[in-house]
């Protein structure tokens, strides 16, 4: 027997759900969701368990990342309850519910809270640099050298542990029993996924906005690649510097057209953008930008005479790495990939 | 005499004429005895079919006319009023129906369908050879009508009329005005309080001349019928003279030692045996509530306008229609029904609306203060087993709108809504929206897997299978259970049997015909309106009662009425009064009288509807239905069987 949590609904609306109480459950939102199965129906059935506020339920269940946000429901939604944006929201809700640090849910809630870590993050960059003298060639080993203890320590002490209470939740505490051998046979639906998008050419008339994406995760996954492993900035081989070249300039073009987009509000998808939409949007334009132009001047001879350039792009890449990344809508490119695979598992 | 007829036989388009041999008809019934012209027709409803009949008629003075076609529920009254345009007594017509009778009946028999057409028109024109001219009765018809029950629908149906220049008798039981909607507090739409319309309407009614306002009175008698009811009305004092001191009766209310039950309150509240319902209810001069007085005199001691001797006395009054607006009372829960009556803190609508009148900045009942509030709907409505099978209509818009002032008035309500299925129709739907928004929760079930209401220790739990979760059980710990009450017909309705009022299978009173004839009844003369009808909201009363002032004032307006001339007759000379007939009588219609020598039986030429329920029972055949006497039907008969 559940008990009803009206707290619950007053929770969601501060990570960006709003008016879904209007909801009548006629159930057209269901109907014209072009992902939504007779087994995985949603999102009503979201709709309905964040207005009874059952936590529990909602907790354990893969349906927020099977949604790619199209906007078909909003749009069709009699009482513009919006169940497009609730099940956005649902997704930054449970982000903060796999994080064992509940900094994300800090996050996500209080503005105010994020631009105070964005500070200190530039503060640190700066008193980093202090201490350094402004020494352009240590600043940028070091910044090196940052980025994959970064990398390594986000992932080890926040993700992982992230990744496995997301199971705990999905798998372990409903009690589903499921044979070891899908966690090997469901593992190739972990990687398609987690590279290409796939399910999200399931929404009508996406496969621009599929393509957009999958471009910029390789982008993106390019260009980590070729400055972390390949030392970029450092690199003299024709071949890196092009590579590294083309991956920032697909981050900050393709950026540039997800940025129009929330500004126009012509899409469902993007008509309502929290701070921590704009900011994945816009920190991973700046990445690509400022990459671009700090190798640009690497390669004109201008970085030297231009330090303040270098620690821009550090300060952006602090506040990437130790913000976004960990706590913020970059771990949707986790999650939406194990939910796949968690699905899959379930399923076999 | 050898009457002149014509007779028209119609295709019907095609609907008659491609089964039945119309041409055949025309020629077997030309040679009848008294077939002056037959003809054939594509449409005879047409207009230029009817034009030729008329000079038809004109032409040949033709003294009967039938036609053959359709059912007479269709096109009866357009032929006889052809007939009449052609200077003849409608009366000289017949109608035969040989499309529903012959052609639709037996499309499968195109010689049969022709031999019953030819059979029907033949039995018609028997009878039409028969046919005299017959003329309405006229009566007498007092203009003046009493409304009975001074609620919403009847208080506004009293301003009608007057305004319409018709004397009008308010009959209120109560010795306050405004019924149910006093005891309601801000309503939806137009979010005035119940008292505020009420004041309204008394104001208007007060200042008419036209309206003579009884309250405490009841109708006691009644004898006549339309155009002359003769009502006689009981009407009980108030035992406080009209001009008192309001200082004086206040003291005069602490002082009185009675302590009842308060029926304004749903019973939430007691009162004295000295009241009135809220400081500024009309008429504003207080009441003693006899029946409950214990004439202990103090009250007496304080106020100098109490007043014992006044009496009850009994009113004659004479009007040509009777409007009927006495309202509904509140479905009262079975004891143990979702908790009522066993579980503390289980109220039903009517009464919630009053705790929330009553309470101010906190909501308060019984001491303890209520956050948490289930409501529990269709309770007594849309009964699957029981007698009320009808959806009540009001309570989905009254409790949602209910929760929500209870919301905006008192702070942290949450609302609980077990329904269903929400019928908040027509404009009404905003109302639901907007509660949505507001955050109340709506949980449904089907009519097979009601909600339980439980108490464990302090706690009251609602528990529920929610069809818009999947079925999944649902709790909810509540302050204040709500029974979201429908409307059932007044427990005391004596009054309807003074008029043989007919009810419906739902007990409330009956319409001749729900869309066409909705505010008149059988009994001739008696309009019905508001929720004696029927669930109705506040806006549909007031529709229906205008509606039932219009009905009633055209049958008192000229003073006197025209009657269907169609009724029974009795034959003195064979009447021997044994009572069969009058029992026979759905209408009341026949009375023993004295003639000369015997009793015999007298028809009420108003009251009879020629319905010839009494021609088979009566032994000495005295009586005869004007139009289809015993010649007319043997002779229609003998055509038929030919």
């Amino acid at each position: 027997m559940a008990a009803i949590n009206t707290e619950f609904g007053k929770e969601l609306k501060k990570y960006g759900a709003f008016d879904f109480n209007a909801c009548y459950n006629c159930g057209n939102c269901t109907a014209v969701c072009s992902l939504s199965t007779e087994e995985d129906s949603f999102p009503r059935e979201m709709v309905r368990f964040s207005v009874l506020g059952l936590e529990d339920d909602i907790r354990s269940s893969l349906k927020p990342w099977l949604c790619y946000y199209c906007g078909e429901c909003s749009t069709h939604c009699p009482q513009e309850a919006n169940p497009g944006e609730l099940m956005m929201s649902l997704r930054r809700w449970l982000t903060t519910e796999y994080d064992w640090t509940k900094l994300s849910g800090l996050l996500y809630r209080s503005l105010p809270l994020t631009i105070i870590g964005f500070i200190i993050a530039t503060l640190g960059v700066l008193v980093f640099s202090v201490l350094e003298n402004f020494n352009l060639q240590s600043i940028m080993h070091i910044g090196h050298l940052f980025e994959i203890i970064a990398i390594a320590a986000v992932f080890g002490f926040i993700l992982l542990p992230n990744i496995i209470r997301m199971w705990w939740m999905i798998i372990l505490k409903p009690k589903i029993k499921v044979p070891l051998i899908n966690y090997f046979t469901s593992f190739g639906e972990l990687i398609i996924h987690m590279f290409t998008q796939k399910r999200s050419l399931g929404c009508d008339d996406n496969q621009l906005r599929w393509f957009e994406h999958f471009i910029i995760v390789i982008g993106y996954l390019g260009l980590l690649f070729t400055t972390v492993f390949l030392d970029w900035f450092s690199n003299d081989s024709l071949f890196v510097i092009v590579l590294g070249y083309v991956m920032s300039i697909i981050i900050f073009i393709v950026t540039i057209d997800f940025m129009s987009d929330r500004i126009k509000k012509q899409k469902e998808m993007s008509k309502y953008s929290q701070p921590s939409d704009w900011m994945f949007v816009v920190w991973l334009f700046l990445m690509g930008l400022t990459a671009f132009v700090v190798r640009l001047f690497i390669d004109t001879g201008l970085i030297e005479k231009n330090i303040w350039l270098y620690l821009f792009h550090l300060t952006i890449l602090v506040q990437w790495a130790l913000i976004i990344v960990p706590f913020g809508k970059w771990t949707h490119f986790l999650y939406r990939s194990f939910a796949m695979y968690f699905a899959k598992i379930k399923a076999v | 005499m050898n009457k002149k007829i014509g007779v028209y036989i119609c295709h019907c388009g095609g609907n008659i004429s491609d089964y039945v041999d119309v041409e055949k008809v025309k020629k077997s019934i030309e040679a009848e005895d008294g077939v002056f012209l037959a003809k054939t027709t594509l449409f005879a409803c047409g207009d230029a079919n009817q034009k030729e009949m008329v000079d038809d008629i004109k032409e040949n003075e033709l003294d009967g006319v039938v036609v053959a076609s359709c059912s007479p529920k269709l096109h009866l009254l357009t032929f006889r009023a052809v007939t009449e345009r052609a200077g003849l007594n409608k009366y000289n017509y017949v109608h035969a129906n040989i499309r529903e009778q012959a052609s639709w009946a037996h499309s499968d028999d195109k010689p049969g369908a022709t031999e019953t057409a030819i059979r029907l028109v033949k039995a018609a024109v028997a009878k039409v050879r028969l046919a005299e001219p017959l003329y309405p009765f006229i009566i007498n018809s007092k203009k003046a009508v009493a409304v009975i029950g001074g609620g919403i629908a009847g208080l506004r149906a009293a301003i009608e009329l007057a305004d319409m220049g018709c004397p009008v008798t308010l009959i209120e039981r109560e010795h306050f005005i405004g019924g149910r909607v006093a005891q309601w507090d801000v309503l939806f739409t137009t979010n005035e309080t119940g008292k505020e319309v009420v004041t309204k309407l008394y104001n208007e009614v007060i200042r008419h001349d036209n309206i003579r306002l009884l309250t405490g009175a009841e109708v006691i008698s009644n004898t006549g019928s339309i155009g002359d009811f003769k009502m006689k009305i009981k009407v009980t004092p108030r035992y406080i003279k009209a001009k008192c001191n309001e200082g004086h009766l206040l003291k005069a209310i602490e002082v009185c030692p009675v302590d009842v039950p308060d029926e304004f309150n749903f019973n939430i509240t007691n009162r004295k045996a000295i009241y009135h319902n809220f400081p500024s209810e009309y008429p504003q001069t207080p009441v003693i509530d006899i029946k409950n007085c214990t004439r202990c005199g103090e009250c007496e001691k304080i106020c100098p306008s109490v007043d014992f001797s006044q009496e009850e006395e009994t009113i004659e009054i004479n009007v040509g229609s009777v409007l009927m607006a006495t309202g509904f009372d509140s479905y009262t829960p079975a004891d143990g029904e979702f908790g009522y009556k066993q579980i503390e803190n289980v109220v039903t609508l009517p009464q919630f609306k009053r705790i929330i009148d009553l309470n101010d900045k906190k909501l308060i009942y019984k001491g303890k203060e209520i956050k948490n509030i289930a409501y529990i709907y269709c309770v007594g409505s849309r009964q699957i087993d029981g007698d009320n099978k009808y959806c009540s209509r009001y309570c989905c818009t009254s409790v949602i709108y209910a929760a929500m002032q209870a919301r905006h008035k008192f702070s942290d309500i949450n609302n609980y809504h077990f329904n269903r299925g929400i019928r908040t129709y027509g404009k009404q739907e905003v109302l639901y929206a907007e509660s949505l928004k507001g955050g109340d929760i709506y949980l449904q079930s089907y009519e097979d897997a009601p909600p339980v209401v439980e108490q464990n220790n302090d706690k009251i739990t609602i528990r529920i299978n929610d069809i818009l979760t999947a079925k999944k059980e649902m709790s909810v710990e509540a302050d204040l259970v709500v029974l979201v009450t429908g409307m059932v017909p007044r427990a005391d309705n004596s009054v309807a049997s003074l008029f043989k009022l007919p009810k419906g299978r739902d007990k409330f009173f009956n319409e001749i015909h729900m869309k066409l004839r909705p505010v008149e009844t059988v009994i001739d003369g008696i309009t019905i309106c508001g929720a004696c009808q029927g669930p109705k909201n506040i806006m549909e009363s007031v529709n229906s009662a205008l509606s039932a002032a219009i009905k009633s004032f055209s049958y008192v307006s000229k003073g006197e009425l025209e009657l269907e001339p169609i009724i029974a007759k009795i034959d003195k000379d064979l009447c021997t009064w044994c009572g069969a007939c009058a029992e026979a009588c759905p209408f009341d219609a026949i009375k023993m009288v004295k003639d000369e020598k015997k009793d015999i039986a007298a028809i009420n030429n108003s009251v009879c509807k020629g319905c010839g329920m009494c021609l088979p029972v009566c032994p000495s055949n005295a009586i005869n239905l004007i139009a289809y006497s015993d010649k007319e039907i043997e002779s229609m008969i003998d055509a038929l069987a030919g």
